[in-house]
């Protein structure tokens, strides 16, 4: 039995979540069209599709499953934690990529050269890890703490901390930690065991909301 | 085909420990079973143990042979359930009958022809059919509460539990809403949880009455009110006096020669005018209740 319906998953998706990262996008194509020049366009590039998008990922998140009006009645179907946990995470997945990707063809329309991030391989890397790494994170505080907010507040504060002390976070231990290295500083030795550690985590992050998914009572 | 066994719920820890439930055994057959308390009695969370979505803090629950403590037992529950909660939400953006269609989805109902003519059906029993394609944001409470009962039943359940469903309801959705209620019961367990005596009284002929999470009745509607016969009595007192010695008021109706009091209590023996009475559904629960006061009160 499948138990999974793609129309019904998208009818019942709640449109802000989709104004949310749209306006978003619109804001940073007209940011980028604003100020027309070759570095400001790269760096207005690489902020959206590594710094923002994640962001926008990790916030949307940690609303994917208690946002939801019927959450009793979903409990009460015979449907597992795993179904609920990946179809909610995919459609936030999804409409980052369409966003990430969507920017990276009018960047590239306009002349931005990706160059500086490495291959094409690096440059989706670049904001598919720290995108994965905060939606993991933001569903995870939302389930662990039973709040949307928390899970919300949660993404804020690594973000902010994270773009803050960008340069701290490049050294140390602290390197495994850094969510944006592959947009910031694509050039880091470390850069491929900081992308296999923050998969790890969110990895860890996913198993554990999974996990904390079966004792529904604390969620409604 | 339910039988629980010394059923615990405990909320919080240390002196914040909340007892939800405390060591309920019960057994439940086929037919309507009528699960009856106050506010905060812990029915709610009685029904969503039963539900599966509620982990037991002790005790046992088997259900058609299912283990409710375990995971496979509660995906093999939810299987053969129907259940609207109290708090009902739903998707207002979806029509009736894509609201139910999803819920059969989510139910394993995937052959579409199938559930498409179930779908149907479960919204004509509800009186539903005509504005199946409405969207549910413009519907009646009434309305959306068939909406409810209809997505708990498209799946055929074995087991229907309904958590307070004719709250909210004007006198004449509650009437349609016990009839289909009882209609339902005659193929299965149907629960029904309510603090509405009356609800209790027109459907059930099994009932336990829940309060301070523990179990104070069980048995028929003509039991509770055997246990009741000697308790009730009708009092007419003129002037501004109200009756005292220890008699719970039930009901009062002012009359030419003054106020007529229906009374429950031990004993009325300060009043010689007082008659006994034939005891109703709703002197019962009120005896049960003042009797578990005073066991409290006692210990």
């Amino acid at each position: 039995m499948k138990r999974f319906s793609l129309k019904y998953t998208l009818l019942t998706y709640r449109l802000d979540q989709l104004w949310f990262p749209l306006a978003f996008w619109a804001f940073f194509v007209i940011l980028t069209l604003l100020l027309s020049n070759e570095e400001q366009d790269f760096n207005i590039a690489r902020a959206y599709i590594g710094v923002a998008v994640p962001l926008i990922g990790g916030i949307m998140a940690a609303y994917a499953i208690l946002d939801d009006p019927a959450i009793e009645l979903r409990f009460a179907t015979p449907i597992r934690a795993a179904q609920i946990l990946f179809e909610r995470t995919i459609l936030i997945f999804i409409i980052q990529t369409v966003s990430a990707l969507a920017f990276i063809v009018f960047a590239l329309l306009i002349g931005v050269d990706f160059a500086p991030l490495g291959n094409a391989l690096n440059l989706h890397l670049a904001w598919i890890v720290p995108t994965i790494t905060m939606i993991a994170l933001g569903i995870f505080g939302a389930i662990l703490g039973a709040q949307t907010m928390i899970g919300s507040f949660l993404v804020g504060l690594v973000w902010i901390i994270e773009v803050i002390i960008r340069d701290g976070m490049a050294v140390n231990n602290w390197k495994y930690a850094y969510i944006f290295m592959g947009i910031l500083t694509p050039e880091h030795p470390d850069l491929v065991s900081n992308q296999i550690a923050l998969f790890a985590a969110s990895a860890t992050f996913l198993f554990f909301t999974w996990l904390l998914l079966h004792r529904q009572e604390r969620y409604i | 085909m339910i039988q629980i066994t010394n059923l615990t719920k405990t909320y919080g820890a240390g002196n914040k420990t909340v007892h939800a439930l405390n060591g309920v055994d019960l057994q439940i057959n086929s037919g309507m079973f009528g699960l009856l308390g106050p506010n905060g009695a812990g029915k709610t969370t009685f029904m969503r143990i039963l539900a599966g979505i509620v982990n037991p803090s002790g005790g046992s629950i088997r259900v058609d042979g299912h283990d409710l403590t375990t995971e496979a037992g509660k995906h093999a529950v939810k299987s053969m359930l129907g259940y609207l909660p109290q708090e009902l939400g739903m998707y207002t953006e979806l029509s009736a009958e894509q609201f139910v269609d999803y819920m059969a989805i989510l139910k394993g109902l995937d052959d579409s022809k199938k559930r498409n003519k179930r779908v149907s059906e479960v919204l004509e029993m509800v009186g539903l059919r005509e504005v199946a394609n409405r969207k549910i944001k413009g519907f009646s409470g009434g309305m959306k509460r068939r909406v409810g009962i209809a997505q708990a039943l498209v799946n055929d359940p074995k087991i229907l539990i309904v958590d307070e469903p004719t709250a909210g309801l004007d006198p004449e959705e509650r009437i349609r809403f016990r009839n289909l209620l009882v209609n339902l019961a005659a193929d299965r367990v149907v629960l029904l949880s309510t603090h509405i005596v009356e609800d209790i009284g027109q459907t059930c002929r099994d009932l336990a009455v829940l309060a301070k999470g523990r179990i104070l009745f069980r048995g028929s509607p003509t039991d509770m009110l055997k246990a009741t016969e000697g308790h009730v009595w009708s009092l007419t007192m003129s002037g501004l006096e109200k009756p005292n010695h220890d008699l719970t008021v039930v009901s009062m109706l002012h009359l030419a020669e003054g106020t007529q009091y229906r009374l429950v209590g031990a004993s009325a023996e300060g009043y010689s005018s007082a008659q006994l009475t034939q005891p109703g559904l709703e002197d019962a629960y009120v005896w049960l209740m003042k009797q578990s006061q005073e066991e409290v009160m006692l210990s």
